[in-house]
């Protein structure tokens, strides 16, 4: 994973999703939060059409704005759709299986102890869900884990994202504990002012500045300092079958890793069609 | 008893571009098909080795369909990357760059198009486009007029080949102007390929007799109501143009000579 994980992650449920509008909802978000963000789509009832829908609005709607596309469960609806990353909780498919479904894809693995943690990161995922940290109501009967996992998971290596019952105001006691980011579920989709509560949270993660570049000719936000095979990744591109020129300067697929976007960078990238 | 579609009627020396040899003297741009597998098809029927095509940018929208390099397999084609709709000697010369990083070869059909109308070429821009690139050690294949000055300036700048157009681009009438075509062979020492308004299978034949080297078409092909049958016609027309030119054609006369004996008539 290249690309910078998002440190504010926007999980929906099913009770989100039923409540109609996500779509909507995710891009006033993004537009406050932009690659800081990222939302989850997640369904237990919705089958694969459906949620592939719900995903693809909510991917078109985040897409301006840089923030990521994570899709729970659906390797095949996650890649259909575009998205950034898969979150795959318990139960779900081990990450080499989603990479042969879905290269391309960051996978993300939800864990609930220290072993899970261990167990995901030898199998190669690139980042960790924890939790839940505080009681939640989305958990209704899981007990807390306290800031104890979070520093166990931190243990394994990978970014980790704690999630249960976290507000602005426990954000900060979770990064004290090792995490990466925070994930919420009714903190941000609940809150009577959706776009406080996520600066309020953004106030109190690190911040990664975003940048408005211009890609074949289209304003796109990216983070600050994204590698050129970060924007490839982000936009699903094997960089084998695109050229790259950055700036008007060709950047070979060697330079890819080395090559950072700024402000106001132009990115072209394009490859061989029909013609005469 | 017909011979077979696919044996060639006769033997003949390899075209040569910029060191490199190639079997066909047919070359087929590979856009305006109405579906890829049309597209493969016809080139299959073609014989043709080098297969023209353009320099885009790509759909950001990942669900569109796979690019062209999934229906034409490298290893078979020779990919020739041209400039179309470069109307300036920098965009030209920029695109040829792309074209090159794509890593297949060094070549690149130039086009520098100076009137949207007519897609004639823009003849400063041209020169200069070539020599940039020539000097940064392209094979640079020209699209040029009729024009034989423009052709010995190409030539002089570098140019590995130089394509002069029959008509233009996607006109179908065919060959305009054999004279200018016949005199740019006759005093050029690289190779001549006909690029451009070939519209039907004598045309194709007409401007092989002219002498040139080979044939550039696309939507003479592409446009034909049955796009492989006329790719097929389109090889053997330029193969029977080539046999022509090599058997060596009779004097044109003023006078009829006739063809069976004056004596032995009877009284």
């Amino acid at each position: 994973m290249i690309a910078p994980l998002p440190r504010l992650h926007a999980v929906t449920d099913d009770r989100v999703v039923a409540a109609g509008g996500v779509a909507g909802r995710a891009a006033v978000l993004a537009a406050a939060a932009g690659p800081e963000l990222a939302v989850h789509v997640r369904s237990r009832v919705l089958g694969g059409a459906a949620l592939l829908d719900v995903a693809r609005a909510v991917g078109a709607a985040l897409a301006p704005h840089g923030s990521w596309l994570v899709v729970n469960g659906r390797a095949d609806v996650a890649r259909a759709a575009g998205a950034r990353a898969l979150q795959l909780g318990r139960g779900g498919l081990a990450v080499p299986d989603v990479r042969r479904v879905a290269p391309g894809l960051a996978v993300g693995r939800s864990v609930h102890d220290a072993a899970e943690a261990r167990a995901a990161a030898a199998e190669g995922a690139d980042y960790l869900v924890a939790g839940p940290l505080f009681a939640t109501a989305s958990h209704p009967g899981e007990p807390a884990a306290g800031p104890a996992l979070l520093r166990d998971a931190a243990a394994a290596g990978l970014p980790v994202v704690a999630i249960g019952g976290l507000a602005p105001g426990t954000a900060r006691a979770a990064l004290d504990a090792g995490a990466w980011g925070v994930a919420a579920v009714r903190a941000l989709w609940d809150a009577p002012d959706p776009v406080a509560a996520a600066r309020a949270f953004l106030a109190v993660l690190p911040a990664t500045p975003a940048v408005a570049v211009v890609v074949n000719g289209e304003s796109r936000t990216v983070a600050e300092g994204t590698t050129l095979r970060g924007l490839l990744e982000q936009l699903g591109l094997d960089p084998r079958a695109v050229v790259v020129e950055h700036n008007r300067h060709i950047v070979r697929r060697d330079a890819l890793d080395t090559a950072r976007l700024a402000a106001g960078d132009a990115v072209e990238l394009v490859h061989f069609v029909g013609g005469g | 008893m017909a011979t077979a579609v696919t044996e060639s009627v006769f033997q003949d020396t390899p075209l040569v571009v910029g060191g490199r040899s190639f079997r066909s003297r047919l070359l087929v741009g590979t856009g305006k098909y109405k579906d890829n597998a049309t597209m493969v098809r016809a080139l299959d029927a073609s014989g043709a080795e080098v297969v023209t095509v353009a320099v885009r940018r790509i759909s950001l929208d990942r669900t569109k369909e796979e690019g062209i390099l999934y229906h034409l397999d490298p290893g078979r084609f020779f990919l020739l990357a041209n400039t179309a709709g470069c109307y300036t000697a920098e965009d030209a010369v920029r695109y040829a760059r792309l074209a090159r990083e794509a890593g297949f070869n060094e070549f690149i059909k130039l086009e520098v198009i100076g009137d949207q109308k007519t897609l004639l070429p823009d003849v400063a821009g041209l020169l200069e486009a070539a020599r940039t690139l020539v000097k940064e050690g392209f094979q640079v294949m020209a699209y040029t007029n009729e024009d034989l000055v423009t052709a010995l300036r190409l030539e002089e700048a570098g140019c590995a080949a130089v394509m002069p157009l029959a008509s233009p681009i996607g006109s179908g009438l065919g060959l305009l102007n054999p004279y200018s075509i016949r005199t740019i062979k006759s005093r050029l020492s690289v190779p001549v390929i006909v690029d451009a308004g070939v519209g039907t299978a004598s045309d194709a034949c007409v401007t092989m007799e002219q002498g040139v080297d080979g044939l550039l078409m696309n939507t003479a092909i592409a446009e034909a109501r049955d796009p492989v049958a006329m790719a097929r016609a389109m090889r053997l027309a330029t193969e029977a143009g080539r046999a022509a030119v090599l058997a060596g054609r009779m004097p044109r006369r003023e006078v009829a000579v006739p063809s069976s004996p004056a004596t032995g008539m009877l009284s």
